[in-house]
């Protein structure tokens, strides 16, 4: 393998991995607050996509249907919170899973319902015609898809290392009691983190459009997402955006040196063996499972 | 007292043999084959709802299994010409030693982790089958054959309902006498707590093993007579829909019942039928089912007549699976 074709295929990985970032982001960051995994986030994603999709055929441009999706998404989250997770804060994890992963399956229906199995394109502002820097080609779909990551991902630092809210947020995940305690109302957190966490995931879903075209199907990266979370560790965020890259190039070059099955399997082999070897992930600690 | 409610156990146990029997008969040949369905359903739910109801271990993977079961068994017989009545149990056995290998990285987890792992195998099963066509067919599917018993072929649904029903019926009881010995009450402990199970000298790890072996052999078994009840296996019927499928007959039935996982195979293969009309929605209803008692109604049909007795739904949600 020559410089460029390894160049090539490092971006390719890069963005690709930037989805699975923000889609592991949008997993963990609800988690960390609430406890409460959402099984269901990658339809969250689906949501996001079809969400851009109904305001782009409505005639708006990107540069409202990306604030408008998100706000749209947030709210979905803050009432998914409402009505049925917040029952579900104390109840044993099998429960969790099977409710969310249930919620997720009715949104998918629903979606597919409405707009059955077809594959809508979501129009983007700029000329998709691939950049050239010698042999290297770089599609501009994919350079905001890395560019919009990293500047989400330095507002997210920001807004947890320096905010109230964020710093709220941060408490509540440490100690809920605790965090009562100073005055911090723990169920206005838990609403801001599924907010946070599904606005991420949309925005995920209206990045990854342009890409693979709009299907209910798309929100099946969500388990890349999951073995991206196992690999950071699912109590930290920049293990997320790690763990995220790192699945990206993993598959990207696996596909590229041993061919297309060892791709579609790469990333459950690296998901059991994370869970076999060091189930708290790279960067979690081993006290960190939730008992 | 007691002289009664064993009298009303022996009633309940008498109708349901009856009505076992009676069953393909009182409705078409279409309704012999919904009664096939029932029967295959039964054991997955069986076997599924020993491992998550009594063990409490959440697999996400079931439907895995009745694939592993399926694709050996259908091979097997039709292609290897071995007798279906081998293949059957090769086909539950192949699945009982992949059972184990998830075992391996599932004795170590829980939770969250342990559905995260059987979600790994779940996708990496729809792969493996994607990508050997070969042998699988791939997406396109395979076919299946109605198997023979004694030279003579069980064409109709009624001659293969009343060929499957013993094997069936021996499935559940084991399953019943299971959970009233050790092993059994092994599984119920390191639900319960683990701490408390290994401080009794129950190995939690050998446990979940068996629990794993166990549930995959089930899924297995139900995979091959599946795939002779249809006549074709279709790989889109194991994905995620299907093994959430899976654990809602559990759920709307009665986690750690056999009765339980019985009532809720059966109520959750005719309701589809009742939705003909809407049958787009089917999957909604469904997951809206399942999110349902979840929320509402966790201990299930089986408890439903005592939870209204109590007069309101038990305040803990989700908690305490059934008595089996």
């Amino acid at each position: 393998m020559d410089v460029s074709t390894a160049l090539q295929l490092l971006f390719s990985g890069l963005s690709i991995g930037a989805i699975y970032a923000l889609v592991a982001l949008a997993l963990v960051i609800p988690f960390k607050a609430s406890g409460v995994l959402n099984f269901g986030q990658g339809q969250m994603v689906t949501l996001g996509a079809y969400i851009a999709l109904t305001l782009s055929q409505a005639g708006l441009p990107y540069y409202a249907v990306v604030p408008l999706t998100l706000l749209i998404a947030g709210l979905a989250g803050m009432a998914i919170e409402r009505v049925f997770i917040r029952r579900l804060v104390r109840a044993p994890e099998f429960t969790i899973v099977i409710a969310t992963f249930a919620l997720g399956l009715m949104v998918q229906d629903a979606i597919r319902l409405h707009w059955q199995d077809n594959d809508f394109p979501l129009p983007v502002p700029f000329s998709t015609d691939p950049w050239r820097f010698g042999s290297v080609r770089v599609n501009p779909v994919f350079v905001w898809i890395v560019l919009a990551t990293v500047v989400l991902v330095v507002v997210l630092a920001a807004f947890f290392r320096h905010s109230r809210a964020g710093k709220a947020m941060r408490a509540v995940s440490q100690n809920q009691e605790a965090a009562r305690l100073m005055g911090i109302s723990v169920e206005g957190v838990f609403s801001a983190t599924w907010a946070i966490g599904t606005a991420i995931g949309a925005l995920a879903g209206i990045l990854f459009a342009p890409v693979t075209g709009i299907n209910p199907g798309i929100g099946d990266l969500i388990i890349k997402a999951f073995v991206a979370a196992v690999i950071g560790g699912f109590s930290s965020l920049p293990g997320a955006v790690v763990g995220g890259l790192a699945l990206g190039e993993i598959e990207t070059f696996s596909g590229a040196l041993a061919g297309s099955t060892l791709k579609n399997v790469s990333a459950f082999v690296v998901l059991i063996l994370m869970l076999l070897v060091r189930p708290y992930g790279l960067f979690g600690t081993a006290g960190a499972r939730r008992v | 007292m007691r002289g009664a409610s064993d009298l009303r156990k022996l009633a309940a146990m008498a109708t349901a043999v009856l009505a076992a029997l009676a069953a393909p008969l009182l409705f078409g040949t279409y309704g012999a084959y919904l009664c096939n369905l029932v029967l295959v359903n039964v054991v997955i739910a069986v076997g599924l709802n020993l491992l998550t109801g009594n063990a409490g271990q959440i697999s996400l993977c079931n439907s895995s299994f009745v694939a592993i079961g399926a694709y050996v068994c259908t091979w097997l017989f039709t292609q290897q010409g071995l007798s279906f009545w081998l293949a059957l149990p090769a086909g539950g056995a192949v699945a009982a030693a992949f059972g184990c290998l998830l075992a391996l990285p599932a004795m170590r987890l829980s939770g969250f982790y342990l559905a995260l792992a059987t979600l790994g195998f779940l996708e990496i099963t729809e792969v493996v089958i994607e990508q050997f066509p070969d042998i699988t067919g791939g997406i396109r599917g395979m076919l299946a054959a109605r198997p023979t018993l004694f030279g003579v072929t069980l064409a109709t649904d009624r001659a293969l309902y009343y060929t499957i029903l013993p094997i069936v019926a021996v499935l559940v009881v084991v399953a019943r006498n299971l959970l009233a010995c050790d092993t059994g009450r092994a599984f119920n402990a390191i639900r319960v707590s683990p701490l408390a199970a290994q401080t009794l000298g129950i190995s939690p790890a050998r446990t979940k093993l068996i629990a794993f072996a166990l549930a995959a052999f089930y899924a297995g078994i139900a995979g091959g007579l599946g795939a002779a009840v249809v006549g074709f296996i279709d790989p889109a019927e194991f994905g995620a829909g299907a093994a959430l499928r899976e654990v809602t007959f559990i759920v709307v039935g009665g986690l750690g019942s056999v009765a339980g996982s019985v009532i809720g195979a059966i109520v959750l293969t005719l309701l589809p039928e009742l939705l003909r009309g809407v049958q787009e929605y089917a999957d909604l209803v469904y997951a809206g089912l399942l999110l349902g008692f979840l929320m509402l109604l966790p201990q299930g049909l089986v408890r439903l007549p005592e939870t209204l007795r109590r007069g309101r739904a038990p305040a803990s949600p989700a908690g305490e699976p059934a008595a089996p």
